[in-house]
């Protein structure tokens, strides 16, 4: 796993040196730069409305990282959901259509090298994007005082979501030689992954605890959820760990298979 | 240098390769010939362990392509019939990172670089992206990648393909060079090709193929010394799935 640097370091090159990039990375600033400016005005508004109402209970209860940080974290991920499978479709496929599949199964690299190499790259990527996201309540400590430790630990909870996505949309490049397909792969899988809490909710009311909540576990929404609110759990980080871990090797028998195929 | 045993490949239904057996030794330069469909690049991929083999297994450089597939692979340089290229990246920076994945350690990277673009004849083209490149020019970067490591071995799959005349000139010199050095330093080279006359300048041994069979296996010299030529060879060799007309055609 020597060259897992050498790996990423040349699929970032790619990637800052394409279209895709710039155009995620300004789509990113852009919506979360609105959303939170959405949030902040949503907050003024609250707040005002309270204190004419002398609503002092809920004055007292209102604060910036519940009510507007929380929520704008979420927003976050939802973004990503979006724009992730934008930056990971590429990652496979193109080496497929290039060519390049050749020069890299019969260069002395391992799979892990390949697999871990283009999940860092694009991580990165994505770290760059929460980073940029980070910064937009980190303006509020000149302002109010929201707690450090919730907002780091939302932050983090975010960070992992993003990374998550990528392990999904590097998987679903691995299957295809279509960057459309690539994309709709990853976002389809991003999408059950979200809407799992709901199916147990719906269909499966009868059908098992187990199963429903099986369900719960693997939608990432609840172990999010735990970090946005200040609760660094170490059950939610094993579940990021192990579905990061399990995507990329899914990735990596893929990879083989076009070996031993 | 290469020994291939029994090799055979099944894809469904088809025996692209059947129980393909020949061996080159060091500093030999072997013509890998058969028309269109015949497995010479099949039998060049599962050589360099991009396919694996359904039958059978080869040794390179003393490596088993199966039990010990990373050291066999270290030992090759391998052009695949399309040139493995990022279009988006510049020719130096692509035979960098072909250095790296291909073990070359990192202080020894860049004299390397510039040697392979030294002997391809890319010197103008080193800081040029590859994408804006004319093909002649990206074959000679495909042939770049592929000795940039100094690898014992060089399996070319067709490396004059889209280059004018001078170019395969200059090509044919530059195999003669890599497989003339010393004792130590000569490289053992594997190339398929459909141009005859070609095969005959550089090649000093040639092996047919037709559906996946070996046909012939001798020396150019053994093979014209009777005053045939090797297109008639390759056409009588070829002859099965073309048909008599063709092949008549083909020899007067
Ligand atoms: N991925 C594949 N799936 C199925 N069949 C294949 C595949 N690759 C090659 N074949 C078949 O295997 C046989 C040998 O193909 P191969 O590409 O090795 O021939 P070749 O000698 O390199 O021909 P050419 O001179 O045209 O390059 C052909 O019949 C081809 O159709
Ligand atoms: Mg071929």
């Amino acid at each position: 796993m020597r060259h897992v640097p050498t790996v990423a370091l040349r699929e970032l090159r790619s990637l800052f040196v394409s279209p895709v990039a710039y155009g995620v990375l300004s789509l990113f600033a852009v919506l979360s730069g609105l959303f939170f400016s959405l949030y902040v005005a949503a907050f003024n508004a609250w707040m005002v409305q309270l204190q004419q109402f002398q609503a002092f209970d809920q004055l007292q209860e209102l604060n910036l990282n519940d009510h507007l940080i929380g929520a704008f974290f979420d927003n976050v991920g939802m973004v990503l959901m979006f724009l992730v499978p934008g930056i990971t479709m590429s990652l496979y496929v193109a080496e497929k259509n290039n060519g390049t599949e050749e020069l890299l199964l019969t260069s002395p690299l391992t799979s892990w090298d390949i697999v871990l190499g283009k999940f860092a790259a694009a991580a990165l990527f994505v770290t760059l994007l929460v980073a940029m996201a980070g910064a937009l309540p980190g303006l509020l400590f000149f302002y109010g005082e929201p707690e450090v430790g919730k907002t780091l630990s939302g932050l983090l909870g975010t960070l992992l979501l993003g990374w998550t996505y990528v392990a999904v949309g590097a998987f679903a490049s691995s299957l295809t030689r279509s960057q459309v397909v690539s994309f709709l792969i990853c976002f389809v899988l991003l999408l059950v992954l979200m809407l799992l809490p709901a199916v147990a909710d719906l269909g499966l009311a009868g059908a098992g605890d187990g199963l429903s909540a099986v369900f719960r576990w693997l939608s990432a929404g609840g172990h999010v959820q735990g970090l946005i609110q200040g609760l660094v759990d170490t059950a939610d980080l094993v579940y990021f760990a192990v579905m990061i871990g399990s995507f990329l090797l899914l990735t990596r028998l893929t990879v083989d298979s076009v070996r031993w195929r | 240098m290469i020994e291939v045993e029994d090799l055979s490949k099944r894809y469904g239904d088809v025996l692209a390769v059947d129980a393909l057996s020949f061996s080159v030794a060091r500093g030999e330069v072997v013509g890998f010939l058969g028309p269109n469909g015949a497995g010479k690049t099949t039998t060049m991929r599962m050589l360099t362990g991009f396919l694996p083999p359904s039958d059978g297994t080869a040794q390179i450089a003393g490596h088993d392509i199966l039990e010990d597939s990373r050291a066999a692979r270290r030992a090759v340089g391998y052009l695949p019939e399309t040139p493995p290229l990022y279009p988006e990246m510049r020719v130096e920076d692509y035979l960098a990172y072909v250095a790296a994945i291909r073990d070359v350690p990192r202080r020894a990277r860049d004299e390397k670089v510039s040697r392979a673009i030294e002997r391809c004849a890319l010197k103008e083209k080193r800081s040029h992206v590859i994408g804006t490149l004319s093909k002649g020019f990206k074959q000679r970067v495909g042939i770049a990648q592929a000795i940039v490591h100094d690898p014992p071995v060089l399996i070319l799959d067709e490396p004059t393909a889209g280059l004018d005349p001078n170019q395969i000139r200059e090509i044919r010199d530059l195999i003669a060079e890599l497989t003339s050095a010393d004792a130590e330093a000569r490289q053992t080279v594997i190339l398929s090709s459909h141009i005859l006359a070609e095969v005959r300048t550089i090649c000093g041994r040639v092996v047919m193929i037709n559906e996946g069979r070996k046909t012939v296996d001798a020396s150019i010299e053994e093979l014209t010394r009777d005053g045939q030529s090797l297109e008639a060879l390759f056409a009588r060799q070829s002859a099965s799935d073309l048909g008599d007309v063709a092949v008549s055609r083909e020899v007067s």
